[in-house]
C-alpha cells in the first residue's frame, strides 16, 4: 500500500483553513477510490472477454462449484460487521472488546483465504486454460492479495492498540483499515456475482 | 504579524539536490533536472530518427533498431521526461502557490520521485538486453508486443511494462499527494474560488490520473501475464481479444494527454494576466472549464479506435464527445485571449513562449477537430497527420508552456535571474524549429505516409527533409535554454523575491523561499488571484510583508 | 472577438473590422478549396465525401485560427506596455454575456459539424457487418485457393508478417497485387494471420485494422483506374514499413482479361519485401536486435510487381 501514514512533521501543518490534522484519512480515500478503478476494469474486461468468448468454459470444466464459495462469502461480509462492533468498541473506550473483536475479524479473513486455497487447489483448470481461467484466477488472486493485505494492517492496527495513549490524538489508522476492509468486501460481492452467480 | 515569515535564506548547498530530500521545493528541481536529462536522451533518439527518415531507404539504422528508436523516444518522452517535469513544476508551485509548508505526505513525494529513476534506469537497461528494448511502440498493442523472438523471460517488452507500471506506482503516489494537499492545506481563506487556476488545472490533471492510471496498470497486469506468464487476454489463438488492450490503453492514454495539456493551460492561465497587467478575465469559467474537460475526457478514448472496428454507433458518440471538448477549451482560449485585450503586454520570454505556445495550440486544436471526425480520422488515422497533431499539442503548446514556466519561477526558487537574451533566442528556435519541423507532417499524413515507418515511398521525401531539417533545429534549440540554465543558476543577478512584480502567495516568499515557506505565518488571503490593477491587497498586511522583504533584500 | 472594453467602437473601427473580417473568409475559403490539393488523387466513391468535409473542416480551421491569431498579433502590436510604464492595465475581470456567446458558438460550430460527419458516415457505411468468425486452422500455406469460405463476389485479403494476398474464390486465382474492377462495388473479407495489421489504400480514403482471430468485410467502390499503393496502417513488426502492395484498378474487360490469364499461370513465389530483406541479410548481416522472421512469400498466380509507377 503507498499510503504509509506519514505523521504531520513539522508544528506548522496544524494551521490553516480548517484542520490539517485528517490528511492521512483523505489521501488514503482518495487512493482506494483510485484502486477501484483497477477492479473495474478487470470486471469489464472479464464481462467483454466473455460475452464475445463463443466456447466460454474450456473442455471438461462444466463451470465452478458455488457452495463451498457461497459459505466464504458470508464468512467475508459477517466479518465487516465484527469489524463496525469492534470500532463501536473502541469509540466506547473498551479496548479489550475492540481487541477481541478485531482479532475475529482477522480470522475471518484468514478462514476466507484458505477457503480460497482449498477451493484453487481442487479446481481442473489452469491460469493458462484460455480466457476463462486467465480471469478467473486474475480476479479471485487480485482480490485475495487485497485480503491478505487487509489482515496484515489488522494486524499492525491490533499491535499499535497496545501502545500507550494511541488513541488520545484520534486514530486514523483503524479507520482507514476498517474502510479497506469493507472496500475488498464489496469487491468480493461484485466479484461472486460475476463468477459464480452469472451463469450462461 | 511583521517581519515574519522572513527566515533567512537557507544554506546554499547543493548536495541537498542528490539525496533523500523531504521539501517539495527540493524534489521539484530535482524532478525537472532528471526530466531534462530524460528529455536530452529521448532527443537524441529523435535525431536519429529524423537521420534515417531524411532518405527514403532504411539505410542509417537496421528496421529493428529504427522500431527500437520510436518506441523509446515515445515512452521516455511521455514517462521519463513530461510527466516528471510537470511533478517537478506541481511540487515547486502547489505548496507555494496555496501557502502550505510542503505537501501533505513529504516522505511518500520522496518516494514517486526517487521512482523514476529506477524506471528510467530500468527502460534505458533494455537497450542492453540481447533482446534489444521493447519495439512495437509506445501503445505496445498485442499481439505484436507479445512476440518474443528470442524466448527469453527478461526481455525488452518484458522490462518496457515493468517500468511503465513503476511510473504508474509513481504517478498514483503524486496523484495522491498532490490531490490531498490542495484540497486540505490551503491558506486560511483561500477557498476553492481563490486559489490560483494552475492549482485548479493542476487538481484536474491529477484526478485524470488518479482514474485513468489504475485502468492502464491493470491492462499492463494483463499484457504481462500474456507475455511472461502464458495466459491469453490478448491473444486470439487462446480465445482472448486483441482490442481490449485497446480500450484499457487509451482509456487512460487519452486522458493523459489532458494530464499534460491541463496544467499547461494552468501556466498559460498564470503568465498572461501577469504580463498583460490584467486579471484573467473570466477566472471561474476557466477554472470550471477544466473540470468540464475532465468529465469529457474521460469518454472520448474510442476515438483512437475509429479504424480498429468499432461499431458505427460508437464512431459517431464519440466523436460527438470529442468534439465538444473544444467547447470547454474554446473558453480557456477565449479567455486568455480575452486577458490579453487591451492589456500592457510585456514580451518577456516566458510571454513569448506563452504565445507561441497558444499559437501553437490554437492549430493543433483544429487539427484535433478534423482528426474527431471520423471519415477524415480513417484516412489519417495512423498517418504522421496524427504525428503531426501529437507533436504541436505536445512539443508545441506543452514543453513550450513548460518552458515558459521555468522561466517564469526560476527566480523564484534558484534565487537567481535567468538571461533574457539567451531566453529569447532559445524561444525563438523552439518555435521555428517545431514548426518548421511537424507542419510538414501534416501534408505526408494527408498523402497516406505511415507513422512508425523507418522506409518510405520517394514522393514523401521532400516533405520529410524539411521535418528532419526542423527536427534538428530543435535540438539545436536547446543549447541556449542549458546555457542559461547552468549559467544563470551559477553567476545570475540575485534575484528579489518578485521580480515580474506578479500577484501571488509565491511571490511573497523571499526568493528561494524558506524550507517550510511561509512557516506558522501564512498570510490570509482576502481576495482573488490575479486583481492586477484592482489595487485590492491578496493577503492581510501585504504591505508589511512586501516592505520586509524588500528590506531584507537591501541588506542582503 | 470584438472588443470588450466599455468604450463604443468607433464606425470607422467596425468598418475595418468588417473588411478584416471579410478577408479571412476570403482566405478560408481560398484554404478549403485548395486543401483538396494536399490529399491523393480520388479514387473511389468514398473519396469526394471524405475531402469535402476535409474542405470543409479546413475553410472553418483556418477562419478560427486566423481569427485568433489575428487578436494575438493585434495585442502585440499595439497594445506593448510603453518602456518603462511599470502601471497596470484597466481592470476588466469578465463579461459573462461574452462567456456565454463563446460558448454557445463553438458548441453550435462543433454540433454542426458532427451532425454533417454523422450523415457522412451513414453515407459512406464503411464497415458492412462485422462478423466474428474464428478462423479455421489455416492449412493453405501451398497453393491456390479453396474455395469453400466466401461467397463469390468477395476478395479474401490475408495479411502476414509482412505481406499481402488477395484471393479471388471464384476464379481460383491468389496474388500479391490487387486488381479491382472499375466501377464495381467489391466486398473483401480480412484475415490475419499472426498480429493486428491495417488495410490502407489511401487513394480510397478508406482504412480498416485487420484483426487475428476475426473476420471483417468491407466494402468499396473503386472510381479512377490507376495504380495505387496499399499499405499497413498498423504496426506490426521489424518489416511494417515495407508492407505494401499495389492496387490495380482496370476496365471490365482487362480485369476479366487479367483473371483469366493468373487462373492459368502456375503457382510461385509472391512479393514479400520482407523475406528478400531477411534472406539478404542472413549471408550479409548489418546489425540489429533479434526480429520475429517473416512468413514465406505467398505462393500465388501473379505476384505482380510493386517498383512499378503509382498514382498514389
Amino acid at each position: 500500500m503507498s499510503s504509509t501514514p506519514v505523521p504531520p512533521s513539522s508544528p506548522s501543518a496544524a494551521h490553516g483553513e480548517g484542520q490539517h490534522a485528517n490528511h492521512n484519512l483523505t489521501g488514503f480515500i482518495i487512493f482506494l477510490c483510485s484502486e477501484s478503478v483497477i477492479f473495474l476494469a478487470f470486471f469489464s474486461g472479464y464481462a467483454i472477454l466473455r460475452l464475445a468468448a463463443l466456447d466460454w468454459l474450456p473442455a471438461g470444466v462444466d463451470g465452478l462449484e458455488w457452495r463451498m464459495p457461497l459459505i466464504n462469502t458470508v464468512v467475508l461480509v459477517s466479518s465487516s460487521f465484527t469489524m463496525v462492533l469492534a470500532e463501536h468498541f473502541k469509540g466506547k473506550g473498551k479496548i479489550w472488546l475492540f481487541r477481541g473483536f478485531w482479532l475475529l475479524t482477522m480470522a475471518m479473513g484468514a478462514y476466507f483465504l484458505y477457503g480460497q486455497a482449498v477451493e484453487w487447489s481442487g479446481l481442473t483448470f489452469g491460469f493458462t486454460s484460455g480466457t476463462f481461467g486467465g480471469t478467473f484466477y486474475l480476479l479471485t488472486g487480485f482480490h485475495g492479495l487485497h485480503v491478505l493485505t487487509g489482515i496484515l494492517l489488522m494486524g499492525l492496527m491490533l499491535a499499535k492498540s497496545f501502545v500507550p495513549g494511541n488513541y488520545d490524538g484520534g486514530e486514523q489508522g483503524v479507520i482507514a483499515t476498517s474502510l479497506f476492509w469493507h472496500f475488498v468486501d464489496v469487491i468480493w460481492i461484485i466479484l461472486f456475482v460475476l463468477l459464480y452467480v452469472w451463469r450462461a | 504579524m511583521t517581519s515574519t515569515a522572513l527566515s533567512p535564506e537557507p544554506p546554499a548547498s547543493w548536495r541537498r539536490y542528490f539525496g533523500f530530500s523531504t521539501d517539495a521545493k527540493v524534489i521539484g528541481i530535482q524532478y525537472i533536472v532528471v526530466a531534462f536529462f530524460f528529455f536530452l536522451v529521448g532527443g537524441l533518439l529523435a535525431m536519429i530518427m529524423r537521420g534515417e527518415l531524411i532518405t527514403p531507404e532504411a539505410d542509417l539504422v537496421d528496421r529493428t533498431v529504427y522500431n527500437g528508436l520510436y518506441t523509446m523516444h515515445g515512452t521516455i518522452m511521455l514517462f521519463l521526461f513530461i510527466f516528471p517535469v510537470l511533478n517537478g513544476l506541481n511540487n515547486l508551485l502547489i505548496p507555494t502557490m496555496i501557502g502550505a509548508p510542503d505537501m501533505a505526505f513529504p516522505r511518500l513525494n520522496t518516494a514517486a520521485f526517487w521512482l523514476v529513476p529506477v524506471f528510467g534506469i530500468l527502460l534505458i537497461a533494455s537497450f542492453f538486453l540481447p533482446s534489444g528494448p521493447a519495439t512495437s511502440g509506445w501503445w505496445s498493442y498485442p499481439p505484436v508486443s507479445l512476440q518474443n523472438p528470442l524466448g527469453h523471460l527478461i526481455n525488452g517488452e518484458f522490462l518496457w511494462v515493468l517500468a511503465v507500471a513503476l511510473s504508474g506506482v509513481s504517478s498514483i503516489m503524486g496523484a495522491v499527494n498532490f490531490v490531498t494537499t490542495i484540497l486540505r492545506m490551503r491558506a486560511p481563506g483561500m477557498g476553492l474560488f481563490r486559489m490560483p487556476v494552475f492549482c485548479w488545472t493542476a487538481l484536474a490533471a491529477q484526478t485524470l490520473q488518479l482514474i485513468g492510471l489504475p485502468a492502464l496498470t491493470g491492462g499492463a497486469v494483463m499484457l504481462l501475464l500474456d507475455l511472461s506468464v502464458g495466459t491469453s487476454f490478448y491473444r486470439p489463438e487462446g480465445g482472448g481479444d486483441p482490442v481490449l488492450y485497446q480500450h484499457f490503453f487509451w482509456f487512460y492514454s487519452h486522458p493523459a494527454v489532458y494530464v499534460i495539456i491541463l496544467p499547461v493551460f494552468g501556466i498559460f492561465s498564470e503568465l498572461f494576466p501577469v504580463y498583460s497587467r490584467k486579471p484573467l478575465f473570466g477566472y471561474v469559467y476557466v477554472c470550471l472549464a477544466s473540470f468540464i474537460i475532465v468529465g469529457l475526457g474521460l469518454i472520448v478514448w474510442v476515438h483512437h479506435m475509429f479504424p480498429s472496428g468499432v461499431t458505427q454507433w460508437m464512431r459517431n458518440l464519440f466523436m460527438v464527445t470529442t468534439m465538444l471538448i473544444a467547447v470547454p477549451t474554446g473558453v480557456k482560449v477565449f479567455a486568455w485571449l480575452g486577458t490579453l485585450w487591451g492589456g500592457k503586454i510585456r514580451l518577456t520570454t516566458p510571454m513569448l513562449f506563452c504565445l507561441g505556445g497558444l499559437f501553437n495550440f490554437v492549430f493543433a486544436g483544429i487539427t484535433g477537430i478534423m482528426l474527431a471526425t471520423v471519415p477524415i480520422d480513417i484516412h489519417v488515422s495512423n498517418t504522421y497527420f496524427v504525428v503531426g497533431h501529437f507533436h504541436y499539442v505536445i512539443y508545441g503548446a506543452a514543453v513550450m508552456g513548460v518552458f515558459a514556466a521555468i522561466y517564469h519561477w526560476f527566480p523564484k526558487f534558484t534565487g537567481r535571474m535567468p538571461y533574457e537574451g539567451l531566453g529569447k533566442l532559445h524561444c525563438l528556435l523552439t518555435f521555428v524549429g517545431a514548426n518548421l519541423s511537424f507542419l510538414p507532417m501534416h501534408p505526408m499524413g494527408l498523402m497516406g505516409m505511415p507513422r512508425r515507418v523507418s522506409s518510405y515511398d520517394p514522393e514523401f521525401a521532400f516533405w520529410n527533409v524539411l521535418a528532419s531539417l526542423g527536427g534538428f533545429l530543435l535540438g539545436v534549440s536547446i543549447i541556449p535554454f542549458l546555457l542559461n540554465m547552468i549559467s544563470s543558476w551559477a553567476r545570475g543577478p540575485k534575484a528579489p523575491h518578485n521580480p515580474w512584480n506578479a500577484i501571488g502567495l509565491e511571490w511573497l516568499l523571499p526568493s528561494p523561499p524558506a524550507e517550510d515557506n511561509f512557516g506558522e505565518h501564512v498570510p490570509t488571503v482576502i481576495s482573488r488571484p490575479y486583481g492586477y490593477g484592482t489595487g485590492e491587497p491578496l493577503v492581510e498586511h501585504q504591505a508589511d510583508i512586501e516592505r520586509a522583504l524588500t528590506l531584507q533584500e537591501a541588506i542582503r | 472577438m470584438t472588443s470588450s472594453t466599455p468604450r463604443r467602437p468607433g464606425p470607422i473601427a467596425l468598418a475595418a473590422l468588417a473588411i478584416w473580417i471579410g478577408l479571412l473568409v476570403a482566405i478560408s475559403l481560398w484554404v478549403a478549396r485548395a486543401s483538396y490539393g494536399w490529399l491523393p488523387v480520388q479514387a473511389s466513391n468514398a473519396a469526394p465525401l471524405v475531402d469535402g468535409l476535409f474542405s470543409f473542416e479546413t475553410g472553418i480551421g483556418t477562419f478560427v485560427f486566423l481569427g485568433v491569431i489575428s487578436v494575438m498579433a493585434w495585442v502585440m502590436l499595439v497594445h506593448r506596455a510603453e518602456k518603462y510604464d511599470e502601471s497596470d492595465a484597466e481592470p476588466i475581470e469578465g463579461n459573462t454575456r461574452l462567456e456565454v456567446i463563446w460558448t454557445a458558438i463553438p458548441f453550435v460550430l462543433v454540433m454542426a459539424i458532427a451532425w454533417y460527419a454523422i450523415q457522412i458516415n451513414t453515407e459512406l457505411g464503411v464497415l458492412g457487418p462485422m462478423e466474428h468468425i474464428h478462423l479455421r486452422d489455416s492449412q493453405e500455406q501451398q497453393g491456390g485457393y479453396p474455395g469453400d469460405r466466401l461467397p463469390a463476389e468477395q476478395v479474401e485479403v490475408i495479411a502476414r508478417q509482412w505481406s499481402w494476398e488477395f484471393r479471388y474464390p471464384s476464379q481460383h486465382v491468389s496474388s500479391t497485387e490487387l486488381h479491382l474492377e472499375l466501377n464495381r462495388p467489391i466486398t473483401f473479407r480480412l484475415v490475419s494471420e499472426d498480429v493486428l495489421h491495417g488495410f490502407f489504400i489511401p487513394a480510397f480514403r478508406l482504412k480498416q485494422d485487420v484483426i487475428p482471430g476475426r473476420a471483417i468485410d468491407f466494402s468499396l467502390t473503386p472510381t479512377r483506374l490507376g495504380r495505387y499503393r496499399l499499405r499497413d496502417s498498423q504496426f506490426s513488426g521489424t518489416w511494417f514499413a515495407a508492407n505494401q502492395a499495389d492496387v490495380v484498378v482496370e476496365t471490365a474487360e482487362d480485369h476479366g482479361l487479367w483473371l483469366k490469364q493468373a487462373a492459368a499461370a502456375p503457382l510461385q513465389s509472391g512479393l514479400s519485401v520482407a523475406a528478400a530483406e531477411y534472406t539478404e541479410q542472413q549471408t550479409n548481416p548489418r546489425g540489429g536486435w533479434p526480429t520475429v522472421v517473416p512468413a514465406p512469400p505467398p505462393q500465388v498466380n501473379v505476384p505482380g510487381s510493386s517498383s512499378l509507377p503509382h498514382d498514389a
